[in-house]
């Protein structure tokens, strides 16, 4: 191997994580190798750094890399989201690397499989029963506690994620899981797309953990406060901000309650990002998943409080590949990010106000990431965010703030039929 | 009676932040990576004064500015505005011609750098809709702009820097380093839309 170790990096090609990680690789000057379920334009004058994987198959997409790896020694190898965290995982098997057990990061995916550990470990979960979707739904229904959450088994980001509070609210949101199950890239699940979860509603603010497991030790690297209730009857995310106004003794719990989660599902290392509510009863565990924050939320998190400063995604290149690690500790400031939330169903037409929005005091940027005559669609069945805004201050209040007065500046212009 | 001039800022990450001016600032594009390579050009010189700067690309309205000190852009983007008006108010081209001496063998790299651009990357990249447009060559430095469905793709950065980037290297070593003026933001059609993960 060479004085530049070799990075694997394994991107989907539908990720808002590319800048990002292609950008902390630059900075730490390391071989990069970006493989991804696409061609790219240059795979063939460029196969050392650019390469295609079928990442619907583990077994082929492994197999793909092993080959690769035999001609291009390979030092570490990072996933970005659910999926690439096993493929990562049974790769880095392959190879002989470093990684977590692949049957623990199937399991962070698959949200019954993740409930039946978390359970059986004794962590804090919502009462959960498995349904098959072919199941007569008024009959479910009828068995059910309310209010409940229809889940999906296999989607992220709140996508077909329901709650329902009787009977007929509960069909009604069957049927509408069932067309978004029905879509070609959740049908390509198979087994997984053809069940879901209801479990119990679990009242209660919640809160996102972004953490790094390290000989399965985990190490809290933000907190992030959602302050905007997620009360149904979808669950759309919007503000992230950190640090948490949680209290100590309830932070330490919360970080407690995730490390177990993660013991518990045999996660030992890597970027973890967890999802808890917090309430009378303490924190309960609504999701873990192998992977670091997703979107672009990462940019508000920033490492280093002196003249070395990480982003995220440096921090965790550099503890794949075992470099020295100079800090873990966040920046000083508070620092936050709204996701937009999807402004209607239609095709988008324009986007007004986005100066006025960065000129908000605290708001570092807007990123508007949907793209004119692109076709909108809302929770529960959309997959994606019409952009971004960052926002730093002294204190979370004031970073919250700033998020809401920048986004009630922006427009956006959706034309409902299309035309 | 004095003209309104409005700029925009649109950070593109903590280093880098995209200005845009309502008045045309240069036909073309120059770089500047040091105060003495400002000298001459009063805009270029005023956005050197500016606490942290580090580097100050000019392109036709916009002017990208990167800095290394840790103020947000909310801080720094009031002096970069401020500078920019005063250098605008003088009245004098806020951008000298580039020297000879330095563009002579800028020269000579750009039109290699345009003979791949020709011959194989823009070939490539149009596979996908996309295009890549050289802007100018300074000290070495390529300045160039994606547009097509390169513009706002989710995987523009992954085509430049292990795409052109590593091909400019291998073919054209001179070539000290890229930067990338691109409005993803702006981008209509981009080959591939991010989506939840």
């Amino acid at each position: 191997m060479g004085a530049r170790p070799r990075l694997l990096l394994l991107l989907p090609s539908t990720t808002y994580r590319a800048a990002a990680f292609v950008e902390a690789a630059r900075r730490l000057d390391i071989e990069l190798t970006v493989a991804s379920d696409h061609t790219s334009v240059f795979a063939a004058q460029q196969p050392e750094r650019l390469v295609t994987f079928d990442f619907a198959s583990l077994e082929r997409a492994t197999g793909e890399a092993a080959a690769f790896a035999s001609r291009h020694p390979v030092a570490a190898v990072v996933g970005v989201d659910d999926d690439t965290a096993i493929l990562a995982a049974a790769i880095a098997e392959a190879l002989g690397l470093a990684h977590n057990p692949v049957a623990a990061t199937l399991a962070a995916r698959n949200k019954h499989l993740q409930r039946l550990a978390l359970s059986a470990a004794g962590v804090p979960v919502p009462g959960f029963r498995l349904h098959r979707l072919a199941e007569d739904p008024e009959a479910v229904a009828r068995s059910a506690g309310y209010p409940c959450v229809l889940k999906p088994l296999c989607l992220s980001a709140s996508r077909g994620v329901m709650r329902a509070n009787s009977p007929q609210e509960f069909v009604a949101a069957h049927r509408v899981l069932d067309e978004i199950l029905g879509e070609p890239g959740a049908a390509a699940r198979g087994e997984e797309s053809q069940q879901y979860l209801v479990e119990s509603f679990v009242p209660g603010p919640e809160f996102a953990l972004e953490g790094l497991l390290d000989d399965g030790r985990l190490r809290v690297l933000a907190l992030f406060d959602k302050p905007d209730p997620l009360d149904g009857p979808c669950f759309e995310e919007t503000i992230y901000v950190t640090p948490s106004r949680l209290g100590g003794a309830a932070q330490r719990a919360v970080a407690e309650c995730a490390e177990r989660a993660a013991l518990a599902l045999g996660l030992a290392s890597g970027p973890v990002h967890v999802e808890l509510r917090y309430n009378d009863a303490g924190p309960w565990l609504i999701d873990l998943g192998a992977r670091p924050i997703g979107g672009r939320c990462s940019q508000v998190l920033r490492f280093g409080r002196g003249p070395v400063v990480l982003s995220l995604e440096e921090l965790l290149l550099r503890y794949a590949l075992g470099l020295p690690m100079p800090t873990f500790e966040r920046e000083a400031e508070a620092a936050g990010v709204m996701m937009i939330p999807v402004p209607g169903a239609g095709v988008l037409r324009a986007v007004r106000g986005v100066a006025a929005a960065r000129s908000v005091a605290g708001v570092e940027d807007v990123v508007i990431t949907a793209h004119v005559g692109q076709t909108m669609v809302p929770l529960p069945r959309g997959a994606r965010y019409p952009g971004f805004i960052f926002a730093r201050g002294e204190s979370a209040l004031e970073v919250e703030s700033a998020l809401r007065r920048a986004h009630a500046c922006l427009g956006f212009d959706v034309a409902k039929d299309g035309g | 009676m004095d003209r309104e001039i409005k700029i925009t800022a649109e950070p593109i990450d903590g280093r880098r932040c995209r200005f845009v001016v309502s008045e045309p600032l240069l036909d073309g594009a120059r770089r500047f990576a040091s105060p003495d390579a400002a000298q001459g050009s009063p805009l270029a010189e005023a956005l050197f004064g500016v606490p942290g700067v580090t580097e100050v690309v000019v392109s036709g309205g916009t002017v990208t500015v990167s800095k290394d000190s840790p103020a947000s852009w909310q801080v720094a983007g009031k002096e970069v505005g401020a500078a920019i008006r005063k250098a605008l108010a003088t009245g004098v081209p806020p951008i000298a011609e580039p020297s000879a001496a330095v563009s002579t063998g800028d020269e000579v790299l750009y039109g290699r750098v345009a003979d791949l651009f020709e011959a194989e990357i823009n070939p490539a990249i149009a596979r996908h809709g996309g295009f890549v447009e050289l802007l100018d060559v300074q000290d070495g430095v390529v300045m160039l702009r994606m547009g097509g469905g390169c513009q706002g793709c989710g995987m523009a950065d992954v085509t430049l820097r292990q795409g052109i980037e590593t091909a400019l290297r291998q073919r054209v070593p001179e070539v000290a380093g890229i930067v990338d003026i691109t409005d993803h933001s702006a981008g209509t059609n981009p080959y591939v839309t991010a989506s939840k993960k």
